[in-house]
């Protein structure tokens, strides 16, 4: 099995693209099952891929820390965040260029709330996929036996074919942490950067002309004060309301 | 951008999903007046049934369109049969709510489309040259409005962002149907099942604790059994970040794949408020929400906001509890003054 992670590094609020950045956790999920089909299946190489600026070397070391055989890196500086449907071209024109069976990405990246570029690779490709995987299973005949979180605790079943792409839900394993041996790796490996020949970032086919923060609750209200006075605020609204 | 407006319904069951008529009113305040431009469509193996209900409450034109292998949800059947479709309809908007369908489908049927994509969309903004959509960015802490750059723009809306459609039309809408053979595909849907928890006590509380990524180590869900124990009854819930750490079992899930809740408290403790965990509070009498990021998305649904370290606020309040029952119940101590305990909350602050 030759397994490409797709791994995206988010840049929280309030934190610098340098310091505060992190591998998004959905992907963790991703990469930690991709790391088990490799302890399950000889011969599995698991590949971590991320696009965009020089930054984001920084998740694929942590990828290749946690256990992945390579980093790739989809160099692009375009000054703008890529939007699901640009990264997905990315990826998906990686993809053409080199064989995989199985492509993980998360189901939605913890800073822009897409859930998009999965299912777009797999557009783009032409792969059959499953969004949002609580479980999986590949099966000798070269298919792979899913479960979707659907609401309300409910599960669609879902059998694949390979190639495929799965988006990978939280909850789905336990990501491991990096492991001595998997860091020193790490440490002295090259990460791949393929020509970008060919690579052409195509249009946004959306734009954000504003961003503004969220209105409050029209009942809303912050109790003031000191940590006491707010107890005692809070006590007094609560015997109020009668629930004391 | 193109004229014509779907609708692709959600339904199971003979029924169609009350989250189809919030596409349709979503699709209503798009429309400008125009009903004409709205087209429905149902996918089904047998789904006229459906198609004629959707026809009648709204007065749109409906499609049911039939299919073998539309028995049940399948992305790959979906997009097999309604991407040409679409293809050649060519609407300006395409719309599905943003539920474990939406999402899976909308993104890669853009890109059979050559769509614009935008995904959890809470409100529209028109009287601009173009139309905007309003949805959350920035894990939860701002919201973006984003215009399509395309003919089409395939949209899911937030469940709950439009009200269900509610109008009297004059005549039920036109329904046809079109069947489409499609061979078997690369994915197969093989049924559901119901994953396997223990019944909670969160359906019927009145008061639900419940505990965030913010209470920062199991240990402190010490913490929150403190507050839990201030009611006479009450039940513990949580974000999915807890049961992802395995702090608290699934059971005690709280939102979109977790259990929907209608207390008439709840208190959401060190949880950021992302919109998959509020979808299922929507029905909650009272919202006080403990969270030391003023601003974090919680406080945009919460009643009562606590800006607080919740480990250093919790056991102030408990002590403050404790000292207060010691009052009630004759203990000679010695109260600080406090003025306004009896006076009433601050009125709304604006951040
Ligand atoms: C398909 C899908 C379905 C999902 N379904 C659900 C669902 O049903 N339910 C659900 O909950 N989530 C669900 N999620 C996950 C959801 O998107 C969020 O990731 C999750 O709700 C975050 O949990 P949280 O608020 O506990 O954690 P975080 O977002 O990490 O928030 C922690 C909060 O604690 C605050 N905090 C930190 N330290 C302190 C302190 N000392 N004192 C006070 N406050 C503190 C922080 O300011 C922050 O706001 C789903 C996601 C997807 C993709
Ligand atoms: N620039 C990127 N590089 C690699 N993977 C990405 C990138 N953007 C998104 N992804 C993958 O797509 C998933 C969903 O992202 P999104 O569609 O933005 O919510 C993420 O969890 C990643 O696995």
């Amino acid at each position: 099995m030759n397994i490409l992670v797709c791994v995206k590094q988010v840049v929280l609020p309030g934190m610098s693209a340098q310091s505060g950045s992190r591998i998004n956790r959905y992907d963790e999920y991703a990469l930690e099952e991709a790391l088990q089909v490799k302890e399950r299946i000889p011969g599995t190489a698991v590949h971590a891929v991320s696009a965009g600026p020089q930054r984001v070397e920084a998740v694929l070391r942590r990828a290749m820390e946690m256990g992945a055989d390579t980093g790739i890196h989809l160099h692009v500086d375009s000054g703008e965040e890529l939007t699901p449907y640009q990264a997905a071209s990315l990826i998906a024109s990686h993809v053409r260029a080199n064989r995989y069976d199985m492509i993980f990405a998360g189901v939605m990246a913890e800073d822009d709330l897409q859930m998009q570029t999965g299912p777009m690779i797999a557009a783009l490709l032409d792969y059959p996929y499953a969004s949002a995987v609580i479980a999986q299973e590949i099966r000798p005949d070269n298919t792979v036996s899913v479960e979707r979180e659907c609401d309300a605790h409910r599960r669609q079943c879902v059998e694949l074919d390979l190639p495929c792409v799965l988006t990978v839900q939280s909850g789905i394993n336990r990501p491991r942490y990096p492991s001595l041996s998997n860091v020193l790796r790490a440490k002295h490996q090259d990460i791949i950067r393929p020509e970008a020949l060919g690579r052409e970032v195509p249009r946004a086919r959306e734009t954000t002309i504003r961003t503004f923060a969220p209105e409050l609750h029209p009942r809303g209200m912050f109790l003031e004060g000191t940590q006491r006075e707010k107890a005692v605020r809070l006590l007094g609204l609560l015997h109020e309301k009668n629930f004391l | 951008m193109n004229d014509g407006i779907v609708v692709i319904a959600q339904h199971g069951e003979n029924r169609a999903d009350p989250l189809t008529y919030e596409s349709l009113a979503c699709a209503w305040s798009l429309c400008g007046g125009d009903a004409e431009r709205i087209r429905v469509i149902v996918p089904g193996d047998r789904s006229r049934t459906v198609a004629r209900e959707i026809a009648a409450a709204s007065g749109f034109a409906v499609t049911s369109v039939e299919s073998d292998v539309l028995t049940t949800y399948n992305a790959d059947a979906y997009l097999r049969v309604l991407g040409p479709l679409l293809e050649r309809t060519a609407p300006g908007y395409v719309i599905l709510p943003h539920t474990c369908i939406g999402y899976d489908l909308a993104p890669a049927l853009a890109v059979k489309l050559g769509a614009a994509c935008i995904t959890g969309v809470e409100a529209a903004v028109s009287g601009n040259e173009r139309t905007g959509f309003v949805r959350t960015v920035s894990a939860g802490k701002l919201s973006a409005e984003v215009v399509p750059e395309t003919a089409t723009a395939v949209l899911t809306i937030q469940p709950g962002a439009w009200q269900p459609l509610d109008i009297k039309p004059g005549s039920a809408g036109a329904v046809d149907t079109v069947r489409i053979e499609a061979g078997t595909g690369r994915s197969r849907t093989t049924g559901f099942k119901q994953a396997e928890y223990q019944g909670s006590a969160l359906a019927d509380s009145t008061v639900i604790v419940a505990a965030g990524r913010g209470i920062g180590t199991q240990g402190n869900l010490a913490l929150i059994h403190d507050v839990a124990r201030l009611f006479p009854r009450s039940a513990i819930g949580c974000s999915r970040a807890v049961c992802d750490a395995g702090w608290l079992g699934y059971a005690h899930q709280v939102g979109m794949t977790g259990a929907t809740v209608a207390p008439k408290l709840y208190f959401a403790i060190g949880i950021s408020g992302a919109v998959q965990h509020v979808a299922g509070i929507r029905d909650a009498q009272m919202v006080i929400a403990i969270n030391n990021d003023p601003s974090a998305r919680i406080f945009a649904r919460a009643d009562v906001g606590i800006v607080e370290d919740l480990t250093r606020f919790i056991p102030v309040l408990m002590e403050e509890y404790d000292r207060q029952q010691g009052t009630t119940t004759g203990t000679e101590e010695i109260r600080e003054p406090r003025a306004q305990e009896n006076s009433p909350p601050p009125g709304p602050v604006k951040r």
